[in-house]
């Protein structure tokens, strides 16, 4: 290329060059620290992490996961956070100990760790599985117990008794138990089938204990559904907008200027669409809807309250200057030719619109609801004034006519990120959960942009080549 | 049919209605009903879109035209320290923001190969998907503490950035002619990562030792004990870092096209009469592409005022009127998130909150507009240009 | 339409829709089928009812909790409606509210003390601050001074007991102002004052707990059961000049002055026996096991008398 072969040097020349090329490195640095961080954290959360056995300086026993270090905030030393479990013992399940207290650490194989409801986890050791009066020790209780919880938990007979660090005795029944594991024994293979075991529960199951664990399948679910209502509804709306102003309206002054605010309205910020949704569709619309309909109810809202109708109908408002301008470009780029063409042969504006222009914009169109909907799906703000739930143990979707309850309120993913962040009973619990969580939106919303820019490339490829 | 939006489109309408009669069977009565159903309806939705659009802004006045009769100042009280603490934190933005922005547009337009190009727009583009309730959280809770503790490191990791970037250049300069060969000025953006990574560590493990050397306690201690100044750990310095990673992307894109739609005959024109590159940028692409830049910069604005969820997690939601970047801040919109579903409708501070989202509104939308007209007149400035 | 152009958008779109119809069933399938019982209740005890729901379907896996969280008030609200028939609460109804409830019903509702809740004063964990009076906290959250103070308290060194604790002015975190538990903080420990300006506000008590533990010369408040090990509890010192630390004894007796009640208001005319659904709910709360998961959710049981008046 004739604007690189040119390379005279000026003082100020080479600096301002390399400054810029630091930016684009610099750019593409802090998003990889970003999605390593969200990977490393999240992904890692899942693997059983091997369990430390400490003697303390005061004599003390303690098991726990060694998490971080922080410095002391006087003086030189550090201290070490321990997730130590057995919550009903000390009353915490978190402990910092001093690097300086700790006289050894050892990683013994006999070390187990439980999780259980409603206490959390244990970290101990085993003595016995008590089973119908027999008292089974060793491996074969491991291989009893590996047995009994793949029964579901109201099957399932039988006792744990165990150890704490601190010596004292414990019993478990083993319905409350829901995971055992012994960390420090297994092999490479065993922990990575552990982690994906744990992956996937953290995909498919509903969130325990207030949120600090299990998983987010309903958060899943909520913006899917979610998600799904909105591009019903902004496709249609959408494409029949773009069609009027490309195809129908007449090409003046006043087109530019509509095309200029539709543009620009994709550059409001969201929550003023949250402000919108709440004061029309949920105070309006809905307020009036349930005095008409829901009368008997009142003064408790069913629609004058956020629920799912009303975010996916603000997120389709959102959306809509994202479908109507990328629709808008495949119409533009598709030939008059073809208009004319069909127009010649006698075709009607409808027959043109529907047999020539509309398939031939498809993909335009795909791609602009695409990027609807990986908006929607990463967008918090507006969903926290028109019908977010912190927990929502009904599903919007369910086996009760009418099956769908679109005024149901609903969990979402990014909510449920901010509110595990904020609202959770336990912080340090949450928080790699959040990182999971966090992982996971990202991820989605991804996957959907890189569908968009593929499908957009292709068809540019396309109109390249014919 | 006679149809007034084609005959629009070609100027050659009379000889295009010749054409445009149908030479073989007319259209029966019944498809031309269809056509002309469907018409009316295409036309009823789109208008119809087009006036739920405009009702966002007619709700917005509405609903804030209560305030007119009981407007007192302790609604402007209340809400003037929202209205600096918006403006503040968009200032913070953009100051981190656009010198990245920029300059990553400006490598990209001007020295990538086009191969290169079309890989690192589309990735440094997707910076843009990442949820901003994501970035909110890792500014809040993991950049939050790390900079209060790590304050020093953080002020010379800023500074030491570009000089880091200069430093490379002079190395490279010095450099076997072999070595330039391999490590190409175009490809530059990608081999300075480790590069920075590096030197961005060596950063992090000088700055506590020299701080403790020369301040004798760590800086923020310093800057209280000396000056007196407050630091908070959630402050406007991490809303400006986080918010400024989510605008990079959108300033970046729309800079990048400016300058990447300069015609090439230009620049090439320039250099044949004996420009350097950085006089051709000075002189002929920045004053071409200089439209297009602003409105790049006005988008970036108007995302950095009305973001959300960012400022709701990466600040201390404080509403203070203080100008130092170490202290906290609460927007309009964090405020209208917080407070809005709380606020029963028809209270004073209901309306005071629509009345702060018609502010954001308005301001988004002048914003925008602005960008958009500016960006058009641009567009045909090109293309005279581009086919002169 | 037929063009091969459309085919690959096509497939990715077909892709889509299978993946999500797929995603769809397992839910479908998971839904919840017989006897429900709706509760609708303020946003501090979600977590506790919604364990305690939990436990209920493990004794009768019959009955399913329906929950709805919102605020207190919206709890009152709906009981007086009639639209639920159990509000758990954090703050016992308002004259107002009981008022229009006997109006429409004829009857009070039942109130039922659950279990105990407070308030706690939280530092750095290595903080060398013990105990705090109420003129302290004042002076340092509040603008008004309405406790009697006499000067604002900015910084660690400024603390009434001479503190060695070098890390300048103290940075005040709390909630934000539609909470609960920033009006219960402004009223009982502002004396009904005004918050300083520059006190952050988190809109969440984890939150608050967070940005303590992660700097030296934080304080903030927030609910008990957030209490992690990476804070301190400050002792609080009451008008007799003994500092009283918020233990669960304190706090059950009602010592530690931010403790608080949770109440459950059940719509249910006297002599009349309640629903079984219900009364298994209300068995189960005042029972040893109901008892237990309101330690496991990190509040705090009621005590052996609160417990038998409840019961009764």
């Amino acid at each position: 290329m004739s604007r690189t072969s040119h390379r005279r040097r000026w003082p100020g020349d080479a600096l301002w060059a390399w400054l810029c090329a630091g930016c684009v490195a610099l750019s593409l640095f802090m998003l990889a620290t970003l999605l390593t961080l969200l990977t490393v954290k999240g992904l890692g959360h899942f693997w059983p992490a091997t369990l430390e056995e400490l003697t303390l300086r005061s004599g003390e026993q303690m098991i726990g996961q060694p998490l971080r270090e922080a410095p002391m905030p006087t003086g030189s030393a550090t201290e070490r956070l321990y997730f130590t479990g057995n919550r009903e013992l000390t009353g915490a399940d978190w402990r910092w100990v001093g690097v300086d207290e700790i006289v050894s650490a050892a990683t013994p194989a006999d070390v187990i760790r439980l999780e259980r409801s409603p206490w959390g986890d244990f970290i101990g050791r085993l003595i016995a599985l008590e089973l119908d009066g027999e008292r089974l020790t060793g491996d074969s209780a491991f291989d009893r117990i590996s047995q009994l919880l793949a029964l579901p938990p109201s099957e399932r007979s039988g006792e744990l008794v165990l150890l704490s660090p601190s010596g004292r005795g414990l019993v478990q029944p083993l319905s409350g138990v829901n995971t055992f594991v012994a960390p420090n024994a297994l092999s490479i293979g065993e922990k990575t089938a552990i982690w994906g075991q744990g992956v996937w529960r953290f995909l498919s199951e509903g969130p325990r204990a207030a949120n600090t664990g299990g998983g987010v399948w309903p958060a899943i679910f909520g913006t899917l559904l979610m998600v799904i209502l909105m591009s019903v509804i902004v496709t249609p709306f959408g494409v029949l907008a773009a069609v009027y102003l490309n195809e129908i309206a007449h090409q003046n002054r006043l087109t530019r200027l509509v095309r200029i605010g539709v543009r620009n309205l994709a550059g409001v910020p969201s929550i003023v669409y949250g402000v919108f949704g709440l004061g029309v569709f949920v105070y309006g619309v809905g307020g009036s809807l349930d005095q008409w309909f829901f009368d008997d109810a009142l003064p408790s809202p069913t629609f004058g309250t956020g629920g799912l109708l009303w975010a996916s109908l603000t997120l389709a408002l959102l959306t809509l200057p994202v479908v109507i301008v990328a629709t808008e470009e495949g119409l533009a780029r598709i030939p008059d030719a073809q208009r004319e063409g069909a127009v010649a042969l006698g075709a009607t504006r409808l027959e043109m619109l529907t047999r020539i222009v509309l398939p031939m914009a498809t993909p335009a169109m795909l791609t602009g609801v695409i990027l609807a909907v990986a908006r929607a799906a990463g967008e918090v703000a507006p969903l926290m004034l028109v019908g977010v739930a912190k927990l929502a143990p009904q599903m919007p979707l369910d086996a009760e006519f009418p099956y769908l309850h679109l005024e149901r309120k609903f969990m979402h993913l990014g909510y449920h990120l901010f509110d595990s962040a904020f609202h959770g009973d336990d912080v340090e619990a949450a928080i790699p959960l959040v990182y999971a969580t966090a992982l996971l939106l990202v991820l989605i919303v991804l996957v959907l942009n890189l569908t968009a820019i593929f499908l957009r490339h292709y068809l540019r490829r396309q109109r390249g080549e014919s | 049919m006679a149809d007034a939006s084609l005959a629009y489109r070609y100027p050659l309408a009379p000889f295009y209605d010749v054409v445009m009669t149908p030479p073989s069977p007319a259209p029966s009565s019944l498809r031309t009903l269809k056509d002309r159903i469907a018409t009316g309806l295409i036309t009823a939705a789109g208008i119809g879109v087009l006036l739920a659009i405009l009702a966002i802004g007619v709700f917005l006045v509405w609903e804030t035209l209560p305030l007119l009769t009981h407007f007192d100042t302790l609604s402007l009280e209340k809400l003037s320290p929202l209205a600096w603490g918006t403006l503040k934190a968009a200032i913070a933005a953009l100051v981190l923001a656009v010198p990245v922005a920029l300059g990553a547009a400006i490598f990209s337009a001007l020295f990538m190969t086009d191969r290169l190009r079309a890989r690192i727009k589309p990735s440094l583009e997707l910076m843009e998907a990442v949820p901003g309730v994501v970035i909110g959280f890792v500014a809040g809770l993991v950049l939050a503490p790390w900079v209060e503790r790590h304050l020093a490191s953080t002020l010379a990791l800023l500074l030491w950035l570009p000089l880091s970037a200069g430093l490379a250049g002079i190395l490279w300069h010095l450099a076997p002619k072999a070595l330039r060969r391999a490590l190409s000025l175009e490809s530059a953006g990608l081999w300075l990562l480790p590069w920075i990574a590096a030197t961005a560590a060596l950063v992090l493990w000088a700055a506590p030792i020299l701080e403790q050397q020369w301040l004798g306690s760590d800086l923020a201690t310093f800057l209280d004990r000396r000056f007196g100044i407050d630091y908070t750990t959630r402050n406007t310095l991490i809303v400006g870092l986080a918010m400024g990673f989510a605008i990079i992307p959108s300033v970046y894109s729309l800079a990048e096209d400016a300058l990447y739609d300069i015609p090439k005959p230009l620049m090439e024109g320039a250099q044949a009469l004996g420009a350097s590159r950085w006089q051709a940028l000075w002189k002929v692409a920045l004053p071409m592409a200089g439209p297009g830049i602003f409105s790049a910069v006005m988008i970036g604005a108007g995302r950095a005022v009305g973001e959300t969820m960012i400022v709701l997690m990466a600040s201390s939601n404080a509403a203070l009127m203080s100008a130092s970047p170490f202290e906290g801040l609460r927007s309009f919109s964090a405020a209208i998130a917080i407070e809005l579903p709380e606020a029963p409708p028809d209270s004073q501070t209901y309306h005071l909150l629509i009345l702060a989202a018609l502010v954001l509104f308005l301001f988004t939308f002048l914003v925008n507009t602005l960008a958009e007209v500016v960006r058009q007149r641009l567009r045909r400035r090109y293309q005279r240009l581009g086919g002169a | 339409m037929k063009s091969p152009r459309s085919r690959p958008a096509r497939i990715v779109a077909a892709l889509l829709m299978g993946g999500l119809l797929w995603l769809a069933t397992p839910a479908v399938w998971a839904a919840p089928i017989t006897g429900t019982l709706g509760a609708t209740g303020s946003d501090t005890m979600a977590s506790l009812v919604l364990r305690w729901g939990e436990a209920l379907a493990a004794r009768h896996p019959g009955i399913t909790m329906q929950l709805q969280a919102g605020g207190s008030s919206i709890a009152a609200a709906a009981l007086v409606a009639g639209t639920t028939r159990l509000a758990p609460m954090s703050r016992p109804l308002s004259r107002a509210e009981r008022e229009r409830f006997e109006h429409r019903y004829g009857y009070p509702p039942r109130e039922l003390r659950v279990a105990r809740d407070a308030l706690v004063v939280v530092v750095h964990r290595h903080n060398p601050l013990r105990a705090i009076t109420r003129q302290t906290l004042d002076a340092l959250f509040s603008s008004t001074l309405a406790c009697g103070g006499e000067a604002p308290i900015r910084r660690w060194d400024d603390l009434p007991p001479p503190l060695d604790w070098p890390f300048g002015h103290v940075a005040l975190h709390g909630r934000n102002q539609a909470s609960g538990t920033f009006d219960l903080f402004r009223q009982r420990a502002l004396c009904g004052g005004r918050f300083r300006a520059d006190i952050s506000e988190y809109p969440g008590s984890s939150a608050v707990i967070a940005a303590v533990g992660s700097a030296p010369n934080a304080m903030g408040y927030s609910g008990y059961h957030h209490l992690t090990p990476m804070v301190r509890a400050l002792a609080l010192i009451n008008a007799e000049g003994e500092a009283i630390d918020p233990t669960p004894e304190t706090i059950q007796s009602g010592e530690y002055p931010l403790a608080r009640n949770l109440y459950l208001y059940v719509n249910a005319a006297p002599g009349t026996p309640l629903p079984p659904a219900e009364r298994a709910f209300i068995e189960l709360i005042l029972s040893d096991e109901g008892q237990q998961i309101v330690r496991a959710a990190g509040f705090v049981p009621l005590a052996d008398e609160a417990l038998e008046v409840s019961q009764n």
